[in-house]
């Protein structure tokens, strides 16, 4: 069964579970969401409970852990069925290394996006049951993630800007190559959370892509990032660094200074089409 | 205001290696106080230098030498006391067992106003573990913080989520995690990292808070990368050249 308190999602995925609960809350506020899960959860008796492996659903999770007493495994991969639990892949130091774990069930796990493929319909349609949430417990204020251009979690190309672009309006050229590549643009965590260039950013604690082609310019490639674009299919980077670890998980390393590698790329990809 | 800090020691990602067979060498990583913590770490103390908190507690699950020097510099950025639970070894623990540790330290010698922990371990980065926390004392739960604010009683937050920017608030007393952005930790001084040293660390074992520890039944762990083909093409010199080479490649990928 599902539990959503974004009442637009359930038209698409009712063909998925035999029950689509849902709330309307104004905000997203994790404490009531939790609440009123556990309620769910306790009539449900669920085997598993598992959320997206985002910043929200690492949270819910956290919380619903608390009130259940349930073992908890985020960045999940896979998760087969045993006897008395399940066998978790999970990733974990950035990334850079999977953990395979026995847990009792139930359990929750946080599954990292892309591990799966889209499954097949249940066939029929699933019943859908509102549940009311009752009082805010946060005070919430909200401000939507202004999106400009293409958003990084659909695109099939995705031009990453790091700290390598020096100012603010350096930026235009990474949006002016993606805009000519079809794609989205997204930044580090730095260019995001400390200098306020972006709303958002990609890595561990941002977006998770899957992107059919990432290209990373003037990006160190810390685990906490790459940990964002390992479903990429083809990942290019540019770095005047020779030695930076992003050239370890580049298909294509180009070598260079990107004040002049990008300039000539968005040229020459101009001329082509 | 009475504040708890709750750190974890560990392991510098950026610089873990791997055997041959893909085991990590976890013995030679350097390991050190979780970057995020240390911003939780600030916060409590500039909350202590605004004259609104008297106590500031820092705690960590694990007691050997290196989890002392981690609170040794708590001490030096302004804890008021520091208290090391008695595990052998806490990285087997499961987070659950981790935060029922936690609660029960603050149940045992609480109230507190406020509990901070890092958002995320630099290492594992399972990001549950402060949840768990709040869900486990009933408290509510300020997450992702990049920002934090104390007024009196009311504690605001900024979070960036995937969707957005969120305003949370709550009466203390309250949960908070901090990220990495939340702050720029203080870097102590020669004279307080000295009489850090000379500080008393509490030692508080799992059995005195009435837990039982609940090991992760771990089976194998392992390197895990993604294939990448790692083709380098030199722009130092031939910009021109580099840059056909790459879009004849990328359309031989068939991903422009
Ligand atoms: C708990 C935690 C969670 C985190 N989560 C995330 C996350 O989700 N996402 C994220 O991105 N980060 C995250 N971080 C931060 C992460 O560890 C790195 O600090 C960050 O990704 C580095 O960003 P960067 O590559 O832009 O900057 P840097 O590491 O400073 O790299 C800049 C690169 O640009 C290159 N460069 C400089 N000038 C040029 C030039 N002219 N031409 C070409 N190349 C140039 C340099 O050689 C360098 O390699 C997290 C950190 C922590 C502690």
């Amino acid at each position: 069964m599902l539990y959503t308190i974004n009442k637009g999602v359930l038209e698409e995925l009712t063909g998925f579970y035999e029950r689509l609960y849902y709330s309307t809350l104004e905000y997203f506020d994790p404490m009531i969401v939790s609440k009123t899960l556990h309620e769910i959860v306790s009539k449900e008796s669920p085997e598993a409970v598992l959320f997206p492996c985002t910043n929200k659903g690492r949270m819910i999770a956290g919380l619903l852990a608390g009130l259940t007493g349930y073992d908890t495994v985020t960045d999940t991969v896979s998760l087969k069925p045993l006897s008395d639990g399940f066998e978790v892949i999970k990733l974990t130091f950035g990334g850079n290394a999977s953990a395979t774990l026995n847990v009792k069930k139930p359990m929750i796990a946080c599954i990292v996006s892309g591990s799966y493929k889209e499954s097949e319909t249940l066939g029929s349609k699933g019943e859908v049951i509102e549940v009311n949430a009752g009082e805010h417990i946060l005070s919430v204020e909200f401000s939507p993630r202004k999106l400009e251009g293409v958003d990084p979690s659909k695109a099939d190309v995705v031009v990453g800007a790091g700290r390598g672009v020096k100012k603010k309006e350096d930026l235009d050229m990474i949006k002016e190559l993606a805009s000519i590549l079809g794609g989205a643009w997204s930044v580090t965590r730095p260019l995001a959370a400390d200098y306020g260039w972006a709303d958002a950013w990609i890595g561990i604690s941002g977006l998770v892509i899957n992107p059919k082609l990432y290209i990373a310019i003037g990006i160190s490639g810390q685990p906490h990032h790459t940990m964002g674009v390992r479903g990429a299919k083809v990942i290019v980077a540019v770095n005047s660094d020779e030695s930076a670890p992003i050239f370890e998980d580049a298909d294509y390393g180009v070598i260079g200074d990107l004040y002049r590698v990008v300039p000539v790329l968005i040229e020459k990809l101009k001329k082509g089409k | 205001m009475k504040v708890l800090v709750a750190v974890k020691l560990t392991y510098d990602i950026n610089q873990l290696k791997f055997e041959k067979d893909g085991t990590p060498l976890l013995d030679a990583c350097p390991r050190v106080m979780g970057e995020a913590d240390k911003c939780a770490m600030e916060e409590a103390a500039r909350i202590k230098d605004a004259g609104k908190a008297e106590e500031v507690v820092a705690l960590t699950v694990g007691s050997s030498k290196e989890h002392q020097r981690i609170l040794k510099d708590a001490y030096a950025m302004g804890a008021t006391k520091a208290v090391a639970i008695k595990v052998n070894d806490p990285d087997n623990l499961s987070a659950l067992t981790i935060a029922t540790i936690i609660a029960s330290f603050i149940k045992k010698t609480g109230p507190y106003d406020m509990i901070l922990l890092g958002s995320g371990a630099g290492d594992t980065h399972s990001s549950v573990v402060g949840p768990m926390v709040a869900s486990l004392l009933n408290m509510p739960l300020l997450a992702n913080a990049d920002r934090v604010k104390v007024e009196e009683d009311d504690i605001t937050i900024v979070s960036t989520l995937e969707d957005g920017q969120y305003k949370f608030r709550s009466r203390t007393p309250a949960v908070v995690t901090v990220t990495s952005e939340a702050n720029e930790p203080r870097i102590p001084t020669i004279r307080d990292i000295l009489r850090s040293k000379k500080k008393p660390i509490d030692e508080i074992s799992p059995e005195d808070l009435g837990v039982e520890l609940s090991k992760v039944d771990l089976v194998d762990v392992k390197r895990y990368e993604v294939p990448r083909k790692r083709v380098k093409i030199d722009a130092t010199d031939n910009v021109e050249e580099a840059v056909d080479q790459l879009i004849k490649a990328l359309e031989q990928e068939g991903v422009i």
